[in-house]
């Protein structure tokens, strides 16, 4: 499995025009939905070339059989954690998008699954990282950040990549069922309806400061 | 005065047959490097040295630190003498090495400091030895080899010995141990923890891999100590026999081939030699001509007899020229003689952009080549007495008469050219996520979007462009990405699906591309905009071939993500470099064609040995 951060790893690096969605929205019982989207359709000659290679810098380019038999395999890992239910992974390979879709019974188990993944299938085994806590919802706030282990994998593109990693967007958003009050980022926005936080930052300065995706959003308190 | 007469003869004697560099390379080498202005390299670090890929092969112990900061004028190398890099893959081993002068040992030995004294066979040379390599020293001059004996002559050989003591196949039940190791691999590890904790700590291995294997009776070697003993008793063999023919016979490559010896005589910067005979001859796959095909092995030898590539490299104030010649046997040479016989096609020039990075022109007349290929080729099969063969031959000869030859060589004349535009931004679509300002629910939206793309043309010459637009007429009713645009056709995602691909129809050409302002805009070719009159004339003037280059645009701009890390390699050795490069080739006759890569740098540069390496290092990995 450690082959699937491979496969996608070396897509990722060497396309380097990425967009990423993060999109959770979590019920008043603290059960929700996860969606993660990944989207390389601005590079798909490149990663259609780098596809049609045999090998890039030693590292074996997989074939697009290999890459869905990966996510089937991954699909099915994900699945069989405990408090995750309706696992869906749509692969467009036109385009070059691959979604994600999970719900989960609380925020704890979405993090532990997430971690119980990574740790199967990549060699993350006792990192520091997978011990942080990167999502923590008290049914008032939602504290959030993102793994470092992303930012890690972010840090390993190379430099003449950079002002592509500047056209790359990610973009985390958090959903509730009551208004929000307020948000802790400076660059947080709150959709019209209230019920939505949005950060959106470029790749690029992501990797330069990790913190720009911590978020702390603030629910209107319950009227008694 | 007796003695004196005797000392100077003595001097003469030794001067004149004392053995030079160039006289220690072994008679089965197949590929030579020569620097002659050996003077030239006195700069070069040796840390910039072993690090190309020629040096690497051979000398990967001696990049450990003894060569740190050192130039090759510390190591004690005679720079008067030549330096010669050679290759070779005979049916039993292969071997690789470098020979050179010396001019101080102890220098010398302060980089080779891996090199152990070692008993020597041979009367009036010093043998040291490492763990890969050998370096003889007679004289003034050096060799160091590596002698690596086939896998396949070591299996062959082990194999014979263990079955002959008595032994089961060693491959018995592999497939079932392989299946239980796996099975009990998780089991292992859980075991290999548990006796790590009994075990005293000082005595705990720090890894699986330190547990000795032992033998029921060490006397009795298994399957694998018995096939290194086989194989290091072969090197050793080969090794001394090698010796035995440079040292004591004097026979060497330069004694034994005279083409090579008259390529050393040149007063060239570096000579090349590359026997292509002996690399037929020795290929892998040759071995099942000759075993069932005897005869027709003798005679595809004899075809290929005489086939070596001869080259000479020439440093001048601002350019390296490399001329080439490939010389054949009078048989193949009547082949490349009629290939050849082919007029070029103006035509092309009037598609090639005064402005264009890079382009080709490939002139040659198939139709003429087959004919002779027929003449040549058929008694030679015929004349092989054998059922398979003269099924084979039926075949040919009858797929010769019914085929419509007129049809295929009309349609495919052979002649081409190519060109590379640079990068342009091709028209694509992307999706792009777009979020409702209300709830940031997001959509997808499919947007015009451009992406870099390296822009080729390729076309050929034709007398039947009816043929290729018939495929496409017929290409077009099964799916509509193909499409008639009147004046060319379009494969819509065709490139790397997501760019078109163009095609073109005109005045005896059939052209691909995927640049689309040719298609759009020149489909009649440039016309004014067409290369300069100077230019297209050089490339009419060429023979079979014609090449150009500006190395300044074209090898920074060539896409790394499109070629393989070998091709990338070959580019990294010429990359950052200004000027340009032109090929340009002979007529061909019966005996050779010749080839001149000349390489013209603009502005000054410090260190010509540089570029001379890196253009042997290029040639290098071509050759490999």
């Amino acid at each position: 499995m450690n082959k699937l951060l491979i496969i996608f790893g070396l897509l990722i690096s060497l396309s380097s025009c990425i967009e990423i969605t993060d999109d959770i929205t979590i019920n008043a019982d603290g059960s929700g939905l996860f969606k993660y989207a990944i989207n390389l359709s601005e590079s798909k000659v490149k990663v259609n070339s780098l596809l049609a290679l045999d090998s890039i810098e030693g590292k074996k380019v997989p074939t697009l059989a290999e890459i869905e038999s990966k996510i089937v395999e991954f699909k099915k890992i994900f699945a069989s954690k405990p408090g995750i239910s309706n696992v869906k992974i749509e692969s467009d390979f036109t385009n070059f998008i691959f979604k994600l879709t999970c719900n989960f019974s609380s925020v704890n188990t979405l993090q532990t699954a997430v971690k119980e993944v990574i740790k199967e299938i990549s060699n993350e085994k006792n990192s520091a990282e997978l011990e942080a806590v990167w999502l923590k919802w008290d049914g008032q706030k939602l504290e959030r950040s993102i793994p470092d282990i992303t930012i890690k994998k972010s840090k390993e593109f190379k430099t003449e990549d950079i002002e592509q990693l500047k056209k790359g967007k990610y973009t985390s958003i958090s959903r509730f069922a009551k208004p929000i009050e307020k948000c802790s980022n400076p660059s947080g926005i709150i959709s019209k309806n209230k019920l939505a936080a949005m950060v959106q930052t470029n790749i690029y300065s992501l990797t330069k400061n990790p913190k720009l995706l911590e978020n702390t959003i603030y629910l209107f308190p319950n009227k008694n | 005065m007796k003695h004196l007469s005797f000392v100077i003869c003595s001097l003469i004697f030794t001067a004149s047959f004392a053995q030079k560099s160039e006289d220690l390379i072994p008679r089965d080498a197949v590929t030579v490097f020569s620097i002659n202005n050996f003077t030239l390299l006195q700069k070069i670090s040796l840390d910039d040295l072993v690090k190309y890929e020629f040096m690497a092969e051979v000398q990967s112990e001696l990049f450990d630190g003894s060569t740190s900061g050192k130039t090759l004028k510390d190591a004690g190398i005679d720079f008067d003498q030549k330096m010669n890099i050679f290759y070779g893959r005979g049916k039993e081993y292969e071997i690789s090495g470098f020979t050179f002068g010396i001019k101080n040992k102890t220098d010398l030995f302060q980089v080779f400091d891996d090199f152990q004294l070692a008993d020597s066979k041979i009367p009036g040379t010093e043998t040291y030895t490492s763990f890969f390599n050998s370096l003889i020293i007679k004289g003034n001059s050096a060799l160091l080899i590596r002698v690596e004996p086939l896998q396949d002559r070591v299996n062959e050989l082990t194999d014979s010995i263990w079955y002959a003591n008595g032994n089961e196949s060693p491959w018995v039940d592999t497939y079932e141990e392989m299946e239980e190791d796996l099975k009990e691999e998780s089991e292992k590890e859980v075991l290999q923890e548990e006796i790590y904790e009994e075990m005293p700590e000082a005595t705990q291995p720090k890894t699986e891999d330190e547990f000795p294997v032992a033998e029921e009776n060490p006397l009795q070697k298994n399957y694998y100590e018995m096939r290194d003993s086989v194989e290091m008793v072969l090197q050793v063999g080969f090794l001394d026999a090698i010796c035995k023919d440079l040292f004591v016979s004097n026979l060497n490559l330069k004694a034994v081939d005279s083409r090579f010896a008259e390529q050393l005589t040149h007063p060239s910067e570096g000579i090349f030699f590359l026997d292509n005979s002996r690399n037929l001859q020795q290929s892998k796959r040759i071995w099942y001509l000759e075993t069932m095909f005897p005869t027709l092995y003798t005679d595809l030898k004899e075809l290929y007899t005489g086939n070596v590539l001869l080259g000479d490299l020439l440093l001048n104030n601002n350019s390296v020229q490399f001329k080439m010649e490939s010389r054949y046997g009078e048989k193949l040479g009547s082949i490349y003689e009629k290939l050849n016989h082919s007029k070029f096609d103006k035509k092309v020039l009037n598609y090639i952009h005064k402005d264009n990075t890079a382009y080709f022109t490939y002139n040659v007349n198939l139709r003429e080549a087959y004919e002779q290929a027929f003449k040549v080729i058929m008694p030679i099969l015929t004349n092989e007495k054998n059922t398979q063969m003269s099924t084979s031959v039926l075949a040919l000869d009858l797929l010769n008469e019914f085929i419509n030859k007129d049809a295929l060589f009309g349609t495919y004349k052979g002649s081409m050219f190519g060109t590379f535009n640079g990068i342009k931004k091709v028209k694509t679509t992307k999706i792009e996520f777009t979020y409702d300002e209300e709830t940031f629910e997001y959509q997808e939206k499919e947007v015009k979007a451009e992406e870099d793309m390296p822009i080729f043309t390729l076309g050929f010459s034709t007398e039947r462009n009816d043929i290729p637009l018939k495929v496409l007429q017929h290409l077009s009713r099964l799916t509509s990405r193909f499409q008639n645009k009147g004046t060319y056709w379009v494969f819509e995602n065709a490139i790397l699906n997501a760019a078109p691909l163009y095609m073109i129809a005109n005045e005896g050409l059939f052209i691909f591309t995927n640049d689309q302002d040719l298609a759009e805009n020149h489909v009649k070719g440039y016309g004014k905009e067409a290369l300069a009159k100077k230019d297209a004339a050089k490339a009419a003037k060429s023979g079979s071939m014609y090449a150009n280059i500006n190395l300044a645009q074209a090898i920074d701009r060539f896409p790394r993500d499109f070629f393989s890390s070998k091709q990338n390699e070959i580019l990294d050795a010429m990359r950052g470099k200004t000027g340009s490069m032109e090929l340009t080739s002979s007529k061909t006759t019966k005996e050779k064609t010749s080839f001149d890569l000349l390489y013209t740098y603009g502005g000054t540069y410090d260190n010509a040995g540089k570029y001379l390496l890196d253009l042997m290092n290029s040639l290098y990995i071509i050759s490999k």
